[in-house]
C-alpha cells in the first residue's frame, strides 16, 4: 500500500515539474469519481457568498506578490481596454449630447493655440494605448491558436509587442 | 500508518493544483479536491467532479464556447477593418467600425466584470449597467456617422491638427 501512494506521489512530482506522464498513471487512481451535481459558476458562488457573508477580509495577492513582466503587461492590456472603450463611450454619449458637430469643437481646440509639444504629447498619448492594445491583442490572439506559450516566448513576444507600441506611437506623433 | 498516507495523498491531490489537469485527456474525469469527510475510510477516497463537456453533452451547453469563438472573430474582424478604414473611408466603413468596436468593447468589458464583480444582484446589474453603456455608445456613434462628420473623417481631421 505504501509502495502505492508512493509512486502515486512521484508521478504528482512529476507531473508539477512538467515532464508528460501517460494517461494510465492517472486512471487509476479515479476508481471512486463522483460527479457533482452542481456547476463550476454555482461552485463559485457559493465561494464568494460564504466568505463575503462571514466577512472575511481579502488575503493579500498583488500586494506581495513579485510583479513580473507578463503579469504587467496583462494588466496593461486590460486598462488600456477598459480606457479605450470608456473614450469611445464618451464620444458617442458627447455626441448625443453636446448641441455643436465636431468641426466646431475642433476648431475650438485649433482656436486655444496649443504648443506643438503638447500637441505631440497628446497624439502619443492617444496612439499608446491604442498600439499596445492592438499590438498585445495579436499576442493574444496567438496565444489562442495554441502557440507561444513557453516563458522564454512570452518574454520574446512581450517585448517586442512593448518596442512596436512605442515605435509606432512614436512615428503616428509626427505625422 | 495508513492514515497518514491517505493524509499524504490526499495532501498531494490539494497541493497539484491545475498542472496535471493539462496532461490528462478531456475525457478523464476532472478531479476536484477530495472531500475530507473521506479521511476516516481511505480505502473509499472518491475525488468529486464536475461532469465535464465531453462526458455529459446532453447536459452542458455550448453557449460559452461559440461566445469564445465569436470573441475572437470579431477581434480579427476589427483588427481587419484598420487598414480599411485608412485606404478606403467612408459610411459603410464607419457603420461597421462603429459595430464592431461596440461589440468587442462590450464583450471586453463583459469579462472585466466577470472577473471582479461577484454576488448573483451584484452581476446582474452591472451587466445591465453595461448593455445600457453599449446601446448608448452605438447609438451615438450611429448619431455621430450619419449627422456628423463620421469616425474615419472624425480621426483624419484630429490628427491633421
Amino acid at each position: 500500500m505504501n509502495r502505492f501512494f508512493f509512486f502515486f506521489f512521484y508521478s504528482r512530482t512529476f507531473a508539477r515539474q512538467g515532464v508528460c506522464v501517460s494517461r494510465s498513471q492517472y486512471t487509476v487512481f479515479y476508481r471512486h469519481a463522483a460527479p457533482m451535481g452542481t456547476t463550476a459558476k454555482e461552485e463559485m458562488n457559493k465561494f464568494w457568498a460564504k466568505n463575503a457573508q462571514l466577512n472575511r477580509p481579502m488575503s493579500p495577492h498583488i500586494t506581495i506578490y513579485k510583479w513580473s513582466v507578463p503579469m504587467m503587461m496583462s494588466i496593461t492590456h486590460r486598462g488600456t481596454g477598459v480606457g479605450l472603450s470608456g473614450a469611445i463611450s464618451a464620444v458617442a454619449l458627447a455626441a448625443l449630447v453636446l448641441p455643436g458637430s465636431y468641426p466646431y469643437y475642433l476648431d475650438m481646440i485649433h482656436s486655444l493655440y496649443l504648443g506643438p509639444c503638447l500637441i505631440a504629447l497628446a497624439k502619443f498619448g492617444i496612439a499608446f494605448p491604442v498600439s499596445f492594445h492592438t499590438l498585445n491583442g495579436v499576442r493574444h490572439l496567438y496565444w489562442d491558436i495554441g502557440k507561444g506559450f513557453k516563458i522564454p516566448q512570452v518574454y520574446k513576444t512581450g517585448y517586442t509587442v512593448i518596442g512596436l507600441s512605442i515605435l509606432t506611437s512614436a512615428a503616428l506623433m509626427f505625422i | 500508518m495508513i492514515i497518514m498516507a491517505a493524509v499524504a495523498r490526499l495532501s498531494c491531490v490539494c497541493r497539484r493544483g491545475i498542472k496535471p489537469l493539462l496532461y490528462q485527456s478531456t475525457l478523464l474525469p476532472r478531479a476536484l479536491v477530495a472531500s475530507h469527510k473521506y479521511q476516516d475510510h481511505p480505502y473509499m477516497l472518491t475525488a468529486r467532479i464536475h461532469a465535464s463537456q465531453a462526458l455529459n453533452a446532453s447536459s452542458g451547453s455550448k453557449a460559452a464556447s461559440l461566445h469564445w469563438t465569436a470573441e475572437r472573430a470579431v477581434s480579427v474582424l476589427l483588427l481587419a477593418m484598420g487598414p480599411v478604414a485608412y485606404f478606403n473611408p467612408g459610411p459603410f466603413i464607419d457603420y461597421s467600425l462603429a459595430a464592431a468596436l461596440t461589440l468587442h468593447g462590450h464583450w471586453g468589458l463583459g469579462q472585466v466584470l466577470t472577473d471582479y464583480v461577484h454576488g448573483d444582484t451584484k452581476i446582474k446589474i452591472a451587466n445591465a449597467g453595461l448593455f445600457l453603456l453599449s446601446t448608448v455608445t452605438f447609438a451615438g456613434l450611429c448619431y455621430f456617422n450619419y449627422n456628423d462628420v463620421g469616425i474615419c473623417k472624425a480621426v483624419a481631421l484630429l490628427w491633421s491638427k
